[in-house]
């Protein structure tokens, strides 16, 4: 029980530091920053409560925005989605298995983790995207930047899947 | 009541939902304004700290620009001062007037050197964090400059760091004149390209070409006159057709800032005061 809450305080921390330092750099193309500390929210057991995954997501984002300078931006979008992850979970996961899992390859099959990755980032970053730019871009651009940013962050997320596998 | 109680207990999710999603956006609105934000974010002192060791780390990569620009500076600087050492043989003959000349040139700006430790280009409203603060003598309203041209303006200090309103900023609006023809007008962002800024309100009669040089038009007590702030690179009208609005190639590279100093003129106070009661 321990070694797992000390696990995920580590991912935690790990996915704070490379979302803050490195990734929220990455500018590809002029339009493409993957959000990658959705992986955090999208990683947790099936099994726990709504009300704790949303006070997850809600400091895990707020720390990221403190960092970038926009505090509530990430927290909102990331609220949102740990509120209608379990729906989507339920969504996704093969019939045998209800209990605690956490979400990956093994536990949910290639074909649906992926789509139920797919699903999640895109919520999450129409969210993020839309609040961020409010009223300085055009609808085009804010498109272009969602699919972009949500195609990278999946990329990131399976990527890493893969490794850990 | 039990009823209505199991009913809270099972759908607490969507008070909590709202709970924090209120939260968020009232953290929104209140601080995106960045006014009385900087206990939040970059000012902050261990987000300060962090930024400052990751800044540290990120200047190694640009040190063979810096170098090149700084050999370019060297040869231009050795020129200038074989230049000035002919001019000052000059004058030495006349011996009352070399102290003065020199007290003058010495004595007018105190001059600080800073590192960007946070940067930003894609905003609407960017601000640059350095690693000095009040502590370090700077204050607000002083002028940051790198050796291409001028950066922007002291917003706020904390002890240790101190936020520049960038160029790059739609609040900024810095004074400017053509070097040639003395004319002057205001420098402002509009957003879009970090290379390009816009200079406005010169009269219809300003006499300028493609490839004049803005410098600072030192009326303003941030900045001494003539300070290099970019080219010109495109003519048109002003929407109302009255003045001139020029596209300015800015001198300064906001993609790779790093050193930069921050410059303030020693009796700006007064001068800042002087201006304040003849506007009552």
């Amino acid at each position: 029980m321990i070694t797992a809450y000390i696990k995920r305080i580590e991912w935690f921390v790990g996915l704070v530091l490379l979302q803050v330092l490195v990734l929220n750099n990455i500018h590809l193309l002029g339009y493409a920053t993957p959000f990658l500390y959705v992986y955090f929210i999208l990683k947790l057991n099936s099994g726990i409560s709504r009300n704790e995954l949303m006070l997850w997501a809600f400091f895990l984002g707020l720390i990221v925005d403190v960092f970038s300078n926009t505090p509530g931006m990430n927290a909102a979008a990331l609220v949102l989605l740990a509120f209608v992850r379990p729906t989507i979970l339920q969504l996704f996961s093969p019939r045998d298995v209800f209990d605690d899992m956490e979400p990956s390859f093994k536990t949910m099959g290639v074909g649906s983790f992926i789509r139920y990755t797919i699903v999640c980032v895109i919520l999450h970053h129409a969210t993020l995207l839309t609040i961020e730019s409010f009223s300085f871009f055009s609808l085009p651009v804010l498109l272009l930047k969602i699919v972009l940013s949500a195609g990278l962050t999946v990329l990131c997320i399976i990527a890493i899947e893969g490794i850990k596998k | 009541m039990k009823n209505l109680l199991n009913f809270l207990i099972k759908y607490s999710y969507w008070f909590l939902f709202f709970f924090l999603e209120i939260g968020c956006f009232v953290l929104l609105f209140r601080f995106n304004s960045y006014q009385g934000s900087v206990y939040f974010t970059s000012a902050n002192q261990v987000v300060g700290k962090i930024y400052e060791v990751s800044g540290g780390i990120t200047s190694y990569f640009h040190l063979k620009s810096v170098n090149n620009d700084l050999v370019d500076k060297t040869i231009k600087l050795e020129q200038q001062v074989e230049m000035l050492q002919k001019a000052f043989l000059k004058v030495l003959k006349d011996s009352a007037a070399v102290p003065d000349l020199k007290d003058s040139v010495l004595s007018d700006y105190i001059v600080l050197k800073a590192n960007v430790i946070d940067n930003s280009l894609n905003k609407s409203n960017n601000y640059i964090t350095l690693n000095k603060g009040s502590k370090d003598g700077i204050r607000p309203d002083m002028g940051v400059l790198n050796g291409n041209g001028i950066v922007g303006i002291v917003y706020m200090t904390s002890p240790h760091y101190s936020v520049v309103i960038s160029l790059l900023n739609s609040k900024s609006n810095i004074s400017c004149k053509i070097k040639k023809s003395k004319y002057f007008g205001y420098l402002k962002w509009e957003g879009g390209d970090s290379e390009f800024a816009y200079l406005k309100d010169l009269p219809r009669h300003a006499k300028l070409a493609l490839g004049d040089t803005v410098v600072t038009s030192g009326f303003s007590a941030v900045f001494p006159s003539d300070m290099m702030v970019g080219t010109i690179n495109k003519l048109s009208d002003s929407h109302d057709g009255l003045s001139y609005l020029l596209k300015v190639k800015l001198s300064a590279d906001f993609g790779q800032l790093d050193d930069v100093r921050v410059i303030s003129k020693n009796n700006r106070s007064e001068l800042q005061e002087l201006e304040r009661r003849a506007k009552k």
